[in-house]
């Protein structure tokens, strides 16, 4: 008898539908979890392990599958605008479970001395003005007669 | 000095004094040919003829480094060794000549182990530079080597003791030596102390220390210099400006015209990638045989310096401005409509023959005759010295020019104004019975000549007789009379073509075609111009006052800050910035001798045309295009739309301008004489040559100024003017 | 040689499938019903940015330029291409670039008169 309602509780997805009002409830209402869907495309909840200076906010929620279990929230004034080159370095090896400890936790990070040539992290620039443009460094095969040069 | 090669040099000294006796018998009489046998094929030849001559006639080639037909025999290479049967060592084909009955083998095994051996030689002390070698993929060693050498080698160094190496000179900016690569064929020296007829180069040491050299440390400083870098049958001597650029098979070879000097030498144009890289002579035993002015050779780089790339038009402020195609019409056509038909051209150096009825169709649909050119002829009041073509071409033809036996220069200097024709002239000097005098400035022509003054008043005595050189004139077999235009150009230039005209169908040649009066001619485009009815001159157009004047490519300043016609809207139309730009309102980029078919008429009045190597930089186009789009802008459409089509003009104006290659016969001389005769017969002051030394030949024309190479020549020299053994 | 004309017209056409008009026309409605019915399949496989709508304009468009056809035997010739080209598309040897080539409209024509030609540099 438990076995059928068990396996009704399972058949009608009441379980799914209680992790999706939790969900819902950690992105605080139902209007701010529509804005979120369609910016993300998904309204995971998840332990908030940390933000990067950019405001990317780094989650973990072990109750899925590895690989689905650590993601980024991509700061809010991006908006749409979010690409994964804008996860800066130290975040990208917790991202990809190279290692465990996030930055503010990883004594090999913490050890590392800054300098002041070490470059801040920028994003892919393709398809913006900022993006890389190849030039020619061959002379040109031509010089052109300049009327202002005597 | 040199006058007739060494080897022969003998022969002729011995025959001399009997000359008058046997010339004639030898003349009535045709030497019996004499039968050879050629790897079993059977050849008549005259006697004398070399082994390798003989050879050559049935088709067989046998490999030489030293020999070279236009220069002496040297038989120093030996690689020319073959067998002749009952002969016990190999002879060298290239000096032997042929003997009644000799069975020559030239592909026996005698013969091939003589060259292999020869070659062994050769390469014990040739680096192994092929692949830093300029020579590499069209280098007569390399390629024999591999059809006639060895297929292994024995050269074993084993106290690495090293090849023969020579230190490099310094020829000048021209030619790189990297004299280890010698194998002392010694073709440049004999080019140059026979057809260049400077004794620069010579060898010093014997054996294995033997140097081809200048002795002392001084520039090879000749102005057709660059042939001794064909010349080479190894990369010894190579082109400096071309070093390390292109191997032989990236380039792509294009038969063109030369449009440098008057005479239209015939020439490859090596580019790649939409790139002019050199330049070589093709041959045409009518103009240039195989050699080229270093004018010609290494100007190339010129082309790509200074372009005129983009349409300009001047903008209130006094600024050219770069537009496009449509605004420059627009802009030109405005100034032409409103000009009505005060509308005027003056034609440079290097204008094509389309260019030239194209810019006359237009002119004349506009109502206007002011069509002329920058370079001045004769042409008297109301009598017409351009009527007939006899008077301003090279009637005898260059090739003639080596036949004769008197020659006449009145203010010239061929050697610079036409270095071709000058060793055609030396040519006839040293092998032949030519004898040249000279009216003008004292030059050096390379050989020795009689220097009769500089004073124009020479040239009155010569016609009336009194001179004693008329008497020599009179009584020569085939004299020539050879002026030049920039004499004709002088003010008292009418007396020069009249009393020189006439005196010069007074002498009597032996052979009643052979044609006395001659101009040379210093440009490209004059004949041409000439035959399509411009007038020489810009006096004429600048008495008018046009309200629009076409330059085109006229950079000599005949037209200059100074004469400019006041309130004239100037359009330039040409290749490059030079002296017309900067004062033109308008500026309409066309296209160089390397960027379009084109006709050229040379000085002696033959058509040849050029073939596109390259695309015009940038937005150029072909000149006649322009004009021809122009026309339409303006609107009185010319009718032609393509090349097929304007030549077809070109046709029915003058139909010899599209009959290329073909030399048309020059008549009417006694016409042409009646024409050009003026009652003014007044010679003032002295005759003077443009040209005088090396210095002054380089740097000319438009494209020669903005070579670097042409440039360097000059600093070159002027460095060199300092030091002690220097020219 | 009098007789070889002649002859040329007595000589018996041989049909390459149709034997009159009718046929042929048979042959050119089932060809064009089959491309009718495979274009939403067409549009749903190459992802083009056309409608159903527009496919079947320029289908009609391209039955109607042979419209004035008439010898049954190039009729017959062009519903074979027909087939082919159908099968090139149903199987994706074409691509999307290949379909798209049916609306040609970027290719701009070339200039004809000499100025014109000479402004875009030809």
């Amino acid at each position: 008898m438990s076995k059928l309602i068990k396996n009704a509780v399972n058949f009608f997805g009441v379980q799914q539908l209680l992790r999706l009002g939790a969900d819902v409830k950690q992105n605080g209402g139902i209007i701010k979890s529509i804005k979120k869907l369609y910016r993300m495309d998904s309204i995971k909840a998840g332990r908030l392990v940390g933000q990067d200076k950019y405001g990317n906010k780094y989650y973990e929620n072990p109750h899925f599958f590895f690989g689905r279990n650590r993601w980024v929230e991509y700061a809010e004034y991006k908006n749409l605008e979010y690409d994964a080159t804008q996860v800066p370095a130290e975040w990208f090896g917790w991202l990809h479970y190279r290692t465990d400890a996030p930055p503010y936790a990883d004594i090999a990070k913490l050890q590392t001395k800054k300098y002041k040539w070490m470059m801040d992290h920028s994003e892919n620039a393709t398809g913006t003005k900022d993006a890389y443009f190849p030039y020619s460094t061959v002379n040109a095969k031509f010089t052109a007669w300049d009327p202002k040069k005597k | 000095m040199l006058r007739v090669p060494l080897t022969r040099a003998v022969l002729a000294q011995s025959q001399r004094a009997g000359v008058l006796a046997t010339s004639k018998r030898m003349q009535s009489k045709a030497p019996e040919k004499v039968e050879v046998f050629i790897d079993d094929q059977p050849v008549m030849v005259l006697p004398g003829t070399t082994v390798l001559q003989a050879a050559a006639q049935v088709g067989i080639e046998i490999p030489r480094f030293c020999y070279h037909e236009r220069l002496a025999v040297a038989g120093n290479c030996r690689m020319c060794l073959v067998e002749v049967e009952k002969s016990p060592k190999p002879v060298a084909a290239c000096a032997m000549p042929v003997m009644k009955g000799w069975r020559i083998k030239t592909n026996s095994e005698m013969t091939r182990r003589a060259r292999e051996g020869v070659m062994e030689f050769l390469l014990a002390n040739h680096p192994l530079d092929c692949p830093i070698c300029d020579q590499g993929g069209e280098c007569d060693l390399q390629d024999q080597a591999m059809s006639f050498g060895s297929d292994r080698s024995r050269f074993t160094d084993i106290d690495h003791a090293g090849k023969r190496a020579v230190e490099d000179k310094d020829i000048g900016p021209l030619i790189k030596t990297t004299m280890t690569r010698c194998i002392h064929c010694t073709r440049c020296i004999r080019f140059a102390s026979e057809v260049a007829g400077v004794d620069d180069l010579g060898t010093t040491g014997r054996g294995n220390d033997m140097q081809v050299g200048t002795y002392v440390e001084k520039l090879f400083l000749s102005e057709i210099s660059g042939n001794v870098i064909d010349l080479c049958p190894v990369g010894a001597l190579t082109n400096k400006p071309y070093s390390f650029v292109a191997r032989p098979w990236e380039i792509r070879r294009i038969d063109s015209i030369d449009v440098l000097d008057a005479l239209g030498s015939n020439i490859t144009v090596n580019t790649r990638t939409g790139e002019v890289l050199r330049i070589l002579p093709r041959e045409n035993e009518d103009i240039n045989e195989e050699w080229l002015s270093d004018k010609s050779r290494f100007a190339c780089d010129g082309l790509k310096r200074q372009r005129l790339i983009t349409p300009m038009l001047r903008k209130p402020d006094g600024e050219l401005e770069a537009v496009e195609w449509e605004t420059a019409l627009i802009g030109v056509a405005q100034a032409v409509k409103n000009a009505g038909s005060k509308v005027a051209a003056v034609a440079g150096s290097f204008v094509d023959a389309e260019q030239l009825v194209a810019v006359k169709d237009l002119l004349n649909r506009l109502g206007s005759e002011l069509l002329c050119t920058e370079q001045k002829f004769p042409t008297s009041d109301g009598l017409s010295g351009i009527d007939f073509r006899s008077n301003y071409l090279l009637n005898s033809s260059i090739a003639a020019c080596e036949d004769a036996d008197l020659v006449l220069l009145v203010g010239t200097n061929p050697r610079y104004e036409a270095p071709l024709l000058n060793t055609r002239l030396r040519k006839g000097y040293v092998h032949k019975e030519l004898d040249v005098a000279v009216i003008g400035p004292q030059i050096d022509l390379s050989y020795r000549h009689e220097h009769l003054g500089s004073n124009a008043s020479i040239i009155q005595d010569i016609v009336s007789g009194k001179h004693p050189f008329a008497k020599r004139l009179k009584s020569a077999k085939r004299p020539l009379i050879i002026v030049g235009a920039n004499a004709l150009s002088r003010n008292d230039g009418k007396a020069f073509l009249s009393s020189l005209h006439s005196f010069a169908n007074q002498l009597k040649p032996e052979n009643s075609d052979w044609k006395v009066w001659n101009v040379l001619q210093t440009n490209a485009s004059q004949v041409a111009a000439l035959d399509i009815g411009y007038k020489p001159g810009v006096d004429e157009v600048i008495a008018a006052g046009p309200k629009v004047l076409f330059l085109l490519g006229a950079d000599n300043e005949a037209i200059n800050k100074d004469n400019i016609p006041k309130d004239c809207f100037v359009v330039y139309l040409g290749h490059h910035g030079d002296n017309g730009a900067p004062l033109s309102h308008a500026i309409l980029p066309g296209a160089a001798y390397t960027e379009k078919q084109a006709t050229y008429v040379n000085t002696e009045g033959r058509a040849q045309q050029t073939l596109i190597a390259i695309t015009p930089p940038g937005m150029a186009r072909e000149d006649w295009k322009i004009i021809r789009a122009l026309s339409e802008v303006i609107g009185t459409s010319l009718p032609y739309d393509n090349l097929d089509e304007i030549r077809d003009r070109l046709e029915d104006i003058a139909p010899h301008l599209v009959r290329y290659g073909r030399l048309e016969e020059n008549n009417f001389f006694a016409q042409a004489e009646q024409l050009a005769k003026s009652q003014s017969v007044a010679f003032q002051g002295e005759i003077d040559v443009k040209q005088k030394s090396l210095a002054d030949f380089y740097m000319t024309d438009s494209i020669t100024r903005a070579s670097p190479t042409m440039a360097k020549c000059v600093q070159a020299i002027k460095k060199g003017q300092g030091r002690a053994y220097t020219y | 040689m009098a007789s070889t004309p002649a002859k040329r017209i007595i000589q018996q056409v041989r049909p390459i499938l149709s034997v009159d008009r009718d046929e042929a026309k048979r042959r050119v409605l089932s060809l064009y019903k089959a491309w009718f019915r495979t274009i939403p399949f067409i549009l749903h496989k190459f992802d083009i940015p056309k409608n159903e709508e527009q496919c079947r304009a320029k289908l009609r468009e391209e039955f109607l330029k042979n419209k004035d056809v008439t010898d049954v035997r190039v009729i017959d010739m062009l519903v074979i291409k027909g087939q082919m080209e159908l099968k090139e598309v149903t199987m994706q040897w074409k691509q999307k670039g290949h379909v798209m080539n049916y609306w040609k409209e970027t290719v701009e024509p070339k200039p004809q008169d000499f100025l014109s030609k000479f402004l875009s540099g030809n």
